[in-house]
């Protein structure tokens, strides 16, 4: 994994739109309890990136709501793809 | 907090302390983490979250901790679904105990009524109580089968379960406020799970409208398959809606509002709405009355091959709001349909009916396959397309293979 990268979407999950508050990932230390643990969950670039420009039930709309540009939404697809589970 | 750390170990005491951001969610300090359990489970893969430690783990698949449905083949033999083996798919945490405090003491109010009350779990069961029996089936029920891919949990048939619920009828409780007041079009029912989050009503508040007139046959339910309903399942009162999808039968119901317009938080006014792929808006229907719906229990891909000869073809079937009238079974795709039985007892128009149709078959594969009618709708040949993969009743997806030797 590109390691600038994983980096740039571990921030953005922790500190920049907070995916941390209400997800579990190992990987990111982060214990929240509101959406799904993503490490129990099948992830794909497709998906996670579809989810976090959309938004799911209480999930925001990153994307369309302008809460994070498209290169910040590839960085944190990028990191939770590549460290879910692991 | 360090920012770009590498490798990570980051706490939530640390995240929580140090992030300015996460302030508006100071409350998530009540949020329970998840921990796996070491669950009796045969797959090897995953275990159930603690939450739910006692349920029947070789009976359901496990799409996240958040999102648990029951093997096709785990639905049917039984009219009832056991609680261990029905499916979970919660939009907020499971309240704990803790959260919940005294059973008898949880509240639920009424507005929208000329006399509006507060009512306790032990008052309500003062005042009256019954028992109905309502298929539990969660709106995107089918999804996985979308050749689109939707996200969100990937679904075939166990996100559905026919329960019995035991509780006190919404009308009972409306009599004892005096009446609905004027103007009303919708009962409106908020849970009190999205509070320990911390997150804003507006973004979290499941707060679900369906018209008023479903009132005449909603509950609130208490009691679950003779066991105090479960956290889990909305304990300690959930609001039950017979004929509508899951979403609506509100967990941890807080407050009954009669209103003249339909909620306008994001779990009514957004989510829930099924529209064409590509596109989205509240302008588009939500998800309440459940379509007819069958599926086939047994036998099917996941019980193994079947012995040539004699063959029992089961499965349920319901009506949504209306009682299921018919249901007709193939084995050969679709071509030609023979009319199958219905067996065990009839539990009202809400509940799904058993269903089976003896036949014989002989060596080869076959494509079976089955369509309920409620007299007024039956199930189409195949799904209505729509962006979140909702309200899925279309026969030819939801048949199995099978072979038989």
């Amino acid at each position: 994994a590109d390691e600038a990268k994983m980096a740039k979407g571990l921030e953005i999950f922790n500190e920049t739109a907070v995916c941390a508050a209400c997800h579990v990932l190992k990987a990111a230390g982060s214990e929240g309890n509101v959406g799904p643990n993503l490490d129990t969950v099948a992830v794909t670039t497709e998906s996670v990136t579809d989810i976090v420009t959309n938004g799911l039930g209480v999930m925001p709309a990153f994307g369309e709501d302008e809460i994070l540009t498209k290169e910040e939404i590839e960085a944190v697809v990028y990191f939770v793809v590549n460290s879910a589970g692991k | 907090m360090k920012k770009s750390k590498n490798t990570p170990n980051l706490n939530r005491r640390n995240f929580l302390a140090g992030t300015a951001s996460v302030a508006g969610l100071a409350a998530t300090a009540s949020v329970v983490p998840i921990t796996f359990a070491n669950a009796n489970h045969t797959d090897g893969s995953k275990g159930l979250p603690d939450f739910i430690n006692w349920k029947n783990r070789d009976a359901l698949i496990v799409h996240s901790d958040k999102g648990i449905e029951t093997h096709r083949s785990a639905i049917g033999e039984g009219l009832i679904t056991p609680n261990a083996n029905v499916y979970i798919r919660n939009n907020m945490p499971t309240m704990s105990d803790a959260q919940i405090g005294d059973r008898n003491n949880w509240k639920v109010s009424f507005e929208g009524v000329n006399n509006p009350k507060s009512f306790t779990l032990a008052e309500l069961k003062a005042m009256g109580t019954t028992t109905i029996a309502t298929v539990l089936q969660c709106s995107g029920n089918g999804r996985g089968f979308f050749e689109h891919g939707p996200s969100g949990s990937q679904w075939q048939t166990g996100a559905a379960a026919c329960v019995f619920w035991t509780g006190i009828p919404v009308k009972t409780l409306v009599d004892a406020c005096g009446g609905i007041s004027s103007g009303a079009n919708f009962m409106t029912s908020a849970g009190v799970d999205h509070e320990p989050t911390g997150l804003a009503p507006k973004d979290a508040m499941v707060e679900r409208s369906v018209p008023k007139k479903v009132y005449e046959d909603a509950l609130l339910a208490w009691d679950m398959n003779g066991v105090p309903l479960p956290n889990s399942h909305g304990g300690p009162l959930r609001m039950i809606t017979p004929g509508y999808f899951g979403i609506n039968n509100v967990k941890h119901l807080g407050k009954v509002a009669f209103t003249a317009d339909e909620s306008q938080v994001k779990f009514m006014k957004s989510s829930y709405r099924i529209s064409p792929i590509g596109k989205k808006g509240s302008e588009y229907p939500t998800c309440w009355e459940m379509p007819v719906k069958s599926w086939i229990t047994r036998p099917t891909d996941e019980t193994g091959t079947v012995k040539a000869g004699k063959v029992q073809i089961v499965g349920v079937a319901f009506g949504g709001t209306r009682k299921v009238k018919s249901v007709k079974v193939s084995v050969d795709g679709g071509n030609k349909w023979q009319k199958a039985k219905f067996i065990g007892p009839d539990l009202g128009k809400f509940a799904w009916r058993q269903f089976v149709l003896e036949t014989t078959l002989s060596a080869g594969t076959y494509n079976i396959a089955s369509l309920a009618s409620n007299g007024k709708d039956k199930q189409p040949e195949l799904r209505m397309e729509n962006r979140r993969g909702y309200a899925h009743n279309g026969w030819k997806d939801h048949s199995v293979n099978i072979t038989v030797v």
